[in-house]
């Protein structure tokens, strides 16, 4: 009985409820969807004031300022034709040593056997030894290859400091090597270093690479 | 018992009418409750109807409308590679209501004078005292002046926003960009030509894309200004142009004209030189009439010798060269030496139908091809075109054409020979290269490169040379008509060159209006000597950003000519 009474009165409490979360559903999407615009109103906001900005910052640094400032301070030139490079070969050669003719040096026939008649070694050196005992035939042979695995690897020589000889005296090596017979691979090092057409190996090498490369042989040792 | 019943009885009936009535009013008063409850009802669920609607679809009270993209008041003009050149800002504007003013009129005007000093106080104090209702005092203020304005504290003062146009670049490109009225309608340029578009609802939130390059534009407009500075001309123009596309990446005309303060600017400022400018430009046709010699078979060879006196009589003209050879020489050397004996020979040759016609496919015989509106036609000897006018034509006198003509003339000799109208919008895919149609061969092409790249490097035009870059050119000095005389006095210099000539991607063109003498040019006023300079210069600059190499070792093939020029005599 008492159930039958208010079954109506629960209907009208469900639909009630029923309608009310709807509502909720509906404010709660509309209080999102109005947040969401008030966050792209910004977004606009903030672009307008990037684009502002953007133009300040360009009218103040336009082309024609840029130019006066150039002319007045910078003096800054377009390249010339000569500093471009075709890649890092030609820009590698800008900085090989120059091989320099030495007048002094030894002359050594290209198809001279290995045990034939030995060099003819002219000038100014005063042997203290026999020439031959420090030079074999294979050290003065300049090998015109690129081939980097002929050349044997600095890192046998005793010290660091033998590591890194000095470019500027390396040209006239060959001769102070036959003066002065030094262990054998500081000789070949030096050689190498001689060769104008040997690629940077040890001798044109920049300091730091060098002293790495130093570092590492003392390691090793 | 009958009485009370009688009673009873006789009382029933009044009774029983009296429940009758009762219930009657009764029902009518229910339908009558009813009727108005469910009017009531009605009307709630209407009203409940429309909260939910509301609440579910509708706006609420926070809501802000309008702001959700940026859509400028008028499209912005951008270069290729998207720097604005052109803009819409919110600027301050400054005015004032006279009628409106509550305070010392004579204290705002000294005020007003002081923080604004292009007016004096008595001006401001007219103003007020006037009885028109607005006045502008400044637009385009500073935020500085509209806070001190505002300090001010006068009502009367009006501190507004309104959209103004902004070139930021200023005077770059100024006469290709145009500029806009108060209004904000385009009047001149891009602004005029594409007024629809940039102001368009629809299409104003996206740029108009340029196929002018500024860092380039600004390298053609700084030579040319110190050129034109150094030989005292009165104006200059330079065009760059893609030869294959007909992308127009630099188009200057001088004097500079701000289109931020156009109206300040003169009317010779304001008048594009590049496209609304006509001149007789001279010796830089001549290749022009060899390659239509070469196309027609009039000429097979380089080494086809023409008779090349002191001067040549026609009728009661004569022409003369600055260089006579006084001999027979080579069409090269014609070439390399601009003769005008040799090239009037060389048109005579041609024809004048011909060389009508061959002008007509270049597009020299009508307006120029672009979108500006401030283009001209070219004058053409019309109906007078004989035999004289043809040889006159021939050698670039007694026609006057646009230095855009000369650049798309020779755009289309070294492309390939197709014409294609020149654009100064970007090629891209919303917008594809013009059609094109050919003029010369393919091979007379080809045969021209190194024939101007001759008069470069032996020729005329040394000084256009930019180490590295291969320009070849052709120099001209057309002398000006001055009240109807052609004088020495005045002259035009032009240089119509294309780089690199081993393979062509880009013509220059550059043009001195009635340039000095200088100690530097040794007292010459030719082309070879104040014009030339300004290509090599720009060349030098420009074709690095354009992506050119500089090769020394590169050349076009120059075995074509150089057996059929005599060696200089000195």
């Amino acid at each position: 009985m008492s159930g039958r009474s208010f079954r109506s009165v629960f209907m009208v409490a469900s639909c009630a409820g029923a309608a009310l979360g709807c509502y909720l559903v509906s404010l709660r999407v509309a209080s999102e969807r109005a947040a969401l615009e008030r966050v792209e109103t910004r977004i606009v906001l903030a672009q307008r004031d990037i684009r502002l900005l953007q133009t300040e910052i360009g009218t103040r640094g336009r082309l024609a300022q840029l130019e006066r400032w150039n002319v007045k301070v910078l003096a800054l030139s377009a390249p010339s034709a000569d500093q471009f490079l075709d890649g890092g070969f030609a820009l590698a050669k800008m900085v090989a040593p120059r091989g320099k003719v030495d007048l002094d040096a030894p002359v050594v026939l290209a198809a001279a056997p290995a045990g034939g008649p030995r060099p003819q070694v002219v000038g100014r050196q005063q042997p203290q030894q026999d020439p031959d005992e420090g030079v074999s035939a294979s050290q003065m042979l300049h090998v015109a290859s690129l081939k980097r695995e002929v050349r044997p690897e600095p890192k046998a020589a005793p010290s660091p400091a033998a590591a890194k000889p000095a470019p500027e005296p390396a040209a006239d090596r060959p001769v102070t090597a036959v003066k002065a017979p030094a262990p054998k691979a500081i000789a070949k090092a030096k050689s190498a270093a001689s060769d104008p057409l040997a690629p940077l190996g040890a001798a044109a090498k920049p300091n730091k690479l060098a002293a790495a490369e130093s570092r590492d042989s003392g390691r090793k040792q | 018992m009958n009485a009370p019943t009688s009673a009873l009885v006789a009382q029933r009936p009044e009774r029983l009418r009296l429940v009758g009535q009762r219930r009657q009013i009764l029902a009518v008063m229910h339908q009558r409750l009813m009727f108005g409850m469910l009017v009531y009802a009605g009307v709630i669920a209407l009203i409940v109807a429309r909260i939910l609607f509301l609440a579910a679809f509708g706006d609420h009270a926070g809501r802000k409308v309008g702001i959700t993209a940026l859509i400028p008041e008028r499209g912005d003009i951008v270069d290729r590679d998207g720097q604005p050149l052109a803009r819409t800002i919110d600027a301050w504007t400054i005015g004032i209501h006279p009628t409106r003013i509550i305070g010392d009129r004579l204290d705002i005007a000294r005020a007003l004078a002081r923080l604004m000093p292009e007016r004096d106080a008595a001006t401001y104090f007219a103003m007020m005292r006037s009885g028109k209702s607005f006045y502008y005092l400044r637009r385009r203020a500073s935020p500085e002046l509209v806070e001190a304005v505002n300090a001010l504290g006068e009502p009367g003062l009006a501190i507004d926003r309104e959209p103004d146009r902004l070139y930021p670049q200023t005077s770059l490109a100024a006469h290709v960009i145009g500029y806009t009225d108060v209004d904000g309608r385009g009047t001149a340029g891009i602004e005029r030509a594409f007024d629809e578009q940039l102001s368009s609802p629809a299409t104003r939130g996206g740029p108009v894309t340029l196929s002018i390059s500024s860092r380039i534009q600004q390298a053609l407009e700084h030579e040319l200004l110190a050129a034109m500075t150094t030989y005292s001309a009165i104006g200059a123009a330079g065009i760059i142009m893609d030869i294959h596309s007909g992308e127009v990446l630099a188009m200057t005309s001088l004097p500079q004209l701000n289109p931020n303060a156009a109206g300040k600017g003169s009317e010779e400022a304001r008048f594009n030189r590049a496209t609304l400018g006509v001149y007789e430009l001279g010796s830089t046709f001549k290749p022009f009439t060899l390659a239509m010699a070469m196309d027609s078979g009039v000429v097979r060879s380089m080494g086809q010798l023409y008779n090349c006196p002191a001067s040549l009589s026609i009728g009661r003209f004569s022409i003369t060269d600055t260089h006579p050879f006084k001999r027979p020489c080579s069409v090269a050397e014609i070439m390399k030496e601009s003769s005008n004996i040799g090239t009037a020979q060389i048109a005579a040759q041609v024809g004048a139908a011909r060389q009508r016609a061959f002008l007509e496919k270049m597009g020299f015989m009508g307006t120029v091809g672009i979108e500006l509106k401030e283009r001209a036609r070219s004058l053409t000897p019309g109906s007078n075109w004989g035999e004289i006018a043809t040889m006159t034509v021939g050698y670039g006198h007694g026609i006057a054409v646009t230095p855009l003509h000369l650049a798309s003339g020779y755009a289309t000799l070294f492309n390939g020979g197709i014409y294609r109208p020149a654009t100064l919008l970007k090629i891209d895919r919303t917008h594809p290269a013009g059609k094109g149609r050919r003029v010369f061969s393919e091979e007379t092409s080809y045969k021209m490169r190194a024939l101007l790249r001759l008069v470069v490097t032996q020729g005329t035009g040394k000084k256009a040379d930019a180490p590295g870059y291969r320009v070849g050119g052709k120099t001209g000095t057309a002398e000006k008509l001055l009240g109807g005389r052609y004088t020495s006095s005045a002259v035009v210099t032009t240089f119509a060159g294309v780089f690199p000539m081993d393979e062509p991607r880009y013509v220059i063109v550059a043009m001195l209006d009635d340039p000095k003498a200088t100690a530097d040019t040794y007292g010459f006023h030719t082309a070879g000597w104040n014009v030339a300079p300004v290509v090599s210069r720009t060349v030098s600059r420009i074709a690095p950003m354009l992506g050119v190499r500089p090769d020394k070792r590169r050349e076009p093939n120059l075995a074509e000519v150089l057996p059929f020029v005599r060696a200089t005599e000195d």
